[in-house]
């Protein structure tokens, strides 16, 4: 079968979410890090005292901790980090009427496909763009049943003892340098509490925007899911195209409490010039389930790995994750369970499609901890390569500390099958929609799980992404 | 050669006067090889958790190489009633072979090969004698090209203090029916032994060498050093077998590197039963077109002791194959490793490579961690891997105990069971009754 | 039973800091906060390393390395990623002495 050998990179031109929209920020931090911009960052939140100094306290620890040397290729980053505004207020207050935003930025989200209409099949939506959230609502009704979904600079006012009872404590300052990074300079990100027993039949969503350019997006999301309750948040992200790095950095809190079910889902698209390196854990109860379901297609070095910390009997998580890279972009993405309770279940599926000069790296953990019997965990990883530029990694770490349990790990990596494109081609279709369908197929178990606008939009990516892969 | 070496006398401590000591009688070329390795053994810093390979092995705590000595052992005579009594055991299960080495403590005291094949041009003997009569033939490959000092901390060591070894040559086109076989033996507590293996299998040439090195139980940490370089020119087939039986107080350590080239067929066996920490680096280069690995692996573990096993499987050229099986059972509070990496490279198109480790945990502080990696440059390629770890399949317990078994006769089966799938792969006359046997003594203490 | 054995001096142990020691083969941290002195097993339950080189926070002990926090009352996991407590230990003070229950 003949072989394109030269892949046009038509990523660049098909992303459609490069636009820049003319806004004024309202206030932009000088560039870098420093203690001035932490402090300022404060200030202009109206935080108290503790945040203040838990912030200054995380610039010490980013600072001591070095740079990662495993994953992806960080380093370049220092110069890069030296450039970008950490900081970068778009407004001065958060509107919760779609009609209050201004004028140039809510045309932003309705050139990103977010416009009213949508908001109806959600129960709440929250928009980020630079720094800030500059729009947050939640449908009444839900708000009557004691749902809160807001920023979270405002969960830390309106609910500072919820807020401090679980901040950081899913992820500490700590954890690792991005962590630390985040909890000096975060802004932005939503508050969340599901009351116990309270089941939202709609997603709650949140989009991240990057408009400026160099700019460091540093959201913080912390989620409290109480017993027995449920939920589903999405968040999606995109960014224009620059010439220069934009980074970003977001770190997830989620707690699952007893019984109660959730659901995170993050597509995320950021344009090819972005570092995406998030830290996303759950806290999982007795008997409660988390999903993770994780799509990254955009960026440039993504370095995410959704993780599970079971610790209550009969605790489930499931992550489902997969990644496309094309020319320039390494996705080191995957998923983490940690099993410290008897009959606690977990499954990982990761799929990696890699084209041209992209790299996918699936790396992960499991492990099962010595008292977690019955524990069972099964991970399957599989990957396409599209062309013989493109290269893909797996690492999965199996640590097990228990004898009573069962857990397996398979992962397989191949080309697109020629027989399947030959039956398909010679049925008259085209070989670039032939490879489009036979990409869908592999993905499918992960489309299917995702709402349609997204399943939709995952599909019209790889047909642009097919095209001009074969000759 | 062997008892000249010994009458030098060799000093106390792992140190350079130790090198200098070791070089003196040996070429020229062999004191530069030895110094140059034991500069890099002094310029690399001891692994640390904090590396990737030795994440599981805390070298801290597991090895105290500053209160090792190097060993003293006289020569024992080349006669078997001089021999222990284990060791003259372990021979004796050995069926029929080409050739024999049998080295203690260090030293090559014995070494046979058929008079048939000493006339087609085969060479089994102790590296030392091989270094005096074929020089230019050892010095070539030993330790250059396969297991270089530049390898690691270990590679290094040992290619500045190995005290002897074996080499083998098979010409072009040699074909041997029966194996080689190894016997190595350690009685010494409290040293350091170093050993190593050079094997060069020439064009369409097909040799199988079992190596088996035992011990009673030592009183103190002792460490058993392994260099093992495999070379198999095109179209040769290789089978290495290494069986290792020490006693609890070893730690063993084993680098092995094997070089494939084309159409060459190259399969290696570790079996993992004793010692109290054990550690292999396996290292398969399918360098040739055509060129096959297939790489198996055992291991049973009692009491408190350590396996760890990092293997790699390097495809360079197009149209190569590896395959690898570890399997191991652990009781007790033992514990098992095992990172395996398949790399394939941009130029090995059409490259089959698989990876499998499957562990069964047999008690509650048993422990399995198990890291199989990919890192696939080329698109055509078919490419996978599986790791499991698990308790006893209790269904297939309970079917044999319905048949009248006993639960603990019910389990042994089902361990052997699992384990024989290995040895059914490379079913070397000896090896698996043998292998087999060490295992049921294990099972029996469960 | 309880054995208790000395553990430092209460000035080795200044207000607000920590301080490990060695009581018996068992590394120990001292805690002391506002004069009230705490001892935990010196190791985090998440990788092993010395919760004496971290720092209090109130009621707290925070490792280091990887921000797991404990109570120092009790040795309570209170934050990940350590999902186990660490081992408290019951503390007397005697002529300006710590003593341990090392039992």
């Amino acid at each position: 079968m003949p072989r394109n050998e030269t892949v046009q990179d038509l990523q660049l031109d098909e992303y459609k979410y490069d636009f820049v929209t003319d806004a004024e920020p309202v206030y932009r931090a000088r560039k870098g890090l420093s203690e001035e911009v932490v402090r300022e960052i404060s200030a202009y939140k109206e935080e108290p005292e503790w945040m203040l100094n838990s912030r200054l306290k995380a610039l010490q620890v980013y600072e001591s901790k070095p740079m990662p040397t495993w994953g992806g290729n960080l380093s370049e980053l220092d110069a890069v980090l030296d450039e970008i505004y950490f900081y970068v207020r778009p407004q001065d207050r958060m509107e919760h009427s779609w009609e209050d935003v201004p004028e140039e930025i809510k045309d932003t989200f309705e050139k990103l496909g977010i416009p009213e209409a949508e908001r109806k099949v959600l129960a709440g939506v929250g928009a980020q763009y630079e720094s800030e959230m500059v729009y947050h609502s939640l449908r009444e009704e839900w708000e009557k049943q004691g749902v809160i979904f807001d920023s979270i600079e405002d969960g830390l006012k309106n609910h500072p003892d919820l807020f401090r009872e679980y901040f950081g404590t899913v992820i500490p300052t700590q954890d690792n340098k991005f962590a630390a990074m985040n909890a000096a300079v975060w802004s932005g990100g939503s508050f969340v509490y599901i009351p116990p027993g309270v089941h939202l039949d709609t997603p709650l969503q949140a989009y991240f925007r990057v408009n400026q350019e160099r700019m460091g997006q540093f959201e913080r999301t912390l989620i409290i899911c109480d017993e027995g309750a449920s939920a589903h948040y999405i968040e999606g992200c995109t960014a224009p195209v620059y010439s220069t790095e934009s980074f970003h950095s977001g770190v997830i809190e989620i707690v699952v409490k007893k019984n109660a079910r959730f659901r995170y889902t993050t597509i995320q698209n950021w344009s090819n010039n972005m570092y995406n390196l998030v830290t996303q854990r759950a806290l999982v109860h007795e008997g409660a389930n988390m999903e993770w379901l994780d799509g990254n297609l955009g960026s440039k070095l993504t370095m995410k790995y959704p993780s599970c910390y079971l610790v209550g009997e009969g605790a489930h998580g499931e992550i489902l994750s997969v990644a496309y890279s094309g020319d320039g972009q390494h996705q080191d993405t995957g998923g983490k369970v940690i099993h410290a309770a008897p009959h606690t279940t977990s499954s990982i599926i990761s799929k990696s499609i890699s084209k041209g000069h992209g790299r996918s790296t699936y790396r992960g953990l499991c492990k099962v901890h010595e008292g977690a019997h019955h524990a069972r965990s099964n991970v399957e990883c599989d990957a396409l390569l599209i062309n013989n530029t493109s290269r893909t990694d797996t690492y999965p770490y199996i640590e097990i500390e228990e004898n009573d349990a069962n857990v397996g790990h398979e992962a397989s990596v191949s080309k697109i099958g020629e027989e399947q494109l030959f039956y398909l081609t010679s049925r008259g279709i085209s070989e670039e929609e032939a490879m489009a369908m036979i990409v869908r197929g592999f993905i499918e178990p992960i489309a299917k799980e995702l709402p349609l606008e997204y399943a939709v939009e995952l599909n019209r990516l790889i047909e642009l992404e097919m095209e001009g892969s074969v000759g | 050669m062997t008892d000249s070496l010994f009458s030098k006398g060799v000093t106390e401590a792992l140190n350079f006067s130790a090198v200098e000591h070791l070089c003196i009688g040996e070429p020229d070329w062999l004191r530069e090889r030895r110094e140059h390795a034991w500069a890099l053994y002094e310029q690399t810093p001891m692994p640390t958790t904090k590396l990737e390979e030795w994440r599981y092995t805390d070298l801290r705590k597991k090895l105290q190489l500053d209160t090792l000595s190097l060993s003293q052992a006289t020569v024992v005579p080349d006669n078997p009633t001089a021999w222990p009594k284990p060791l003259r055991k372990a021979m004796k299960e050995d069926r029929q072979a080409s050739g024999h080495i049998v080295v203690i403590d260090g030293h090559v005291v014995h070494s046979d090969l058929e008079a048939e094949l000493i006339a087609k041009g085969v060479i089994l003997s102790s590296l030392h004698d091989a270094i005096e009569q074929h020089p230019n033939l050892v010095g070539n490959c030993l330790a250059t090209e396969a297991v270089p000092p530049e390898e690691g901390k270990f590679a290094a060591l040992n290619a500045a203090l190995w005290s002897d070894g074996v080499f083998l040559y098979v010409p072009a086109e040699v074909q041997l029916n029966t194996p080689i076989r190894v016997t190595r033996w350690l009685s010494e507590a409290g040293v350091a032994q170093f050993g190593r293996v050079l094997i060069l299998a020439e064009n369409a040439s097909r040799i199988s060498y079992v190596d088996e090195i035992l011990s009673d139980d030592f009183s103190e940490q002792t460490f058993a050093s392994n260099a093992v370089e495999i070379i198999a020119k095109e179209r040769a087939q290789v089978q290495y077998v290494s069986v290792q039986r020490l006693g609890r107080g070893a730690f063993y350590q084993s680098v092995q590197r094997t070089l494939a080239h084309g159409d060459a067929t190259l399969d290696t066996l570790n079996v993992a039963l004793g010692a109290s920490v054990s550690r292999v680096d396996l290292n398969a280069r399918l360098l040739g077109e055509g060129a096959n690995s297939d790489m198996l692996g055992l291991y049973f573990g009692d009491e408190d002791q350590h396996f760890d096993f990092n293997t790699s499987q390097d495809h360079v050229s197009p149209h190569t194959a590896s395959d690898l099986l570890y399997k191991g059972a652990l009781d007790a509070s033992s514990r098992a490793v095992f990172r395996g990496i398949i790399r394939v490279k941009p130029t090995a198109q059409r490259t089959n490579a698989y990876q499998t480790n499957r562990n069964l945990l047999l008690s509650g502080n048993a422990r399995a961690d198990s890291l199989p990696n990919l890192e696939i440059e080329a698109d055509d390629v078919k490419c996978s891997h599986g790791a499991t770890v698990g308790e006893l399949d209790p269904d297939a317990k309970f079917y044999l105990m319905s048949r009248g078994l006993s639960r603990i006769q019910a389990e042994r089966l089902v361990v052997l069971g699992f384990l024989g799938e290995v040895l059914s792969k490379l079913p070397l006359g000896g090896v698996v009754e043998k292998v087999t046997r060490v295992i049921e003594e294990k099972l029996s203490q469960h | 039973m309880s054995s208790w054995v000395r553990a430092a001096a209460v000035a080795d142990c200044d207000v607000g800091t920590l301080k490990g020691v060695m009581v018996e083969g068992t590394p120990v941290v001292l805690a002391n906060i506002e004069g009230d002195i705490f001892a935990l097993q010196d190791e985090c339950s998440h990788e092993e390393y010395p919760l004496s080189d971290g720092e209090l926070d109130g009621e707290d002990l925070v490792c280091i390395y990887h921000g797991a926090r404990f109570e120092c009352a009790t040795g309570r996991n209170k934050s990940l990623p350590a999902i186990r407590p660490v081992k408290s230990f019951a503390v007397q003070i005697q002529d300006d002495e710590i003593y341990i229950d090392l039992s």
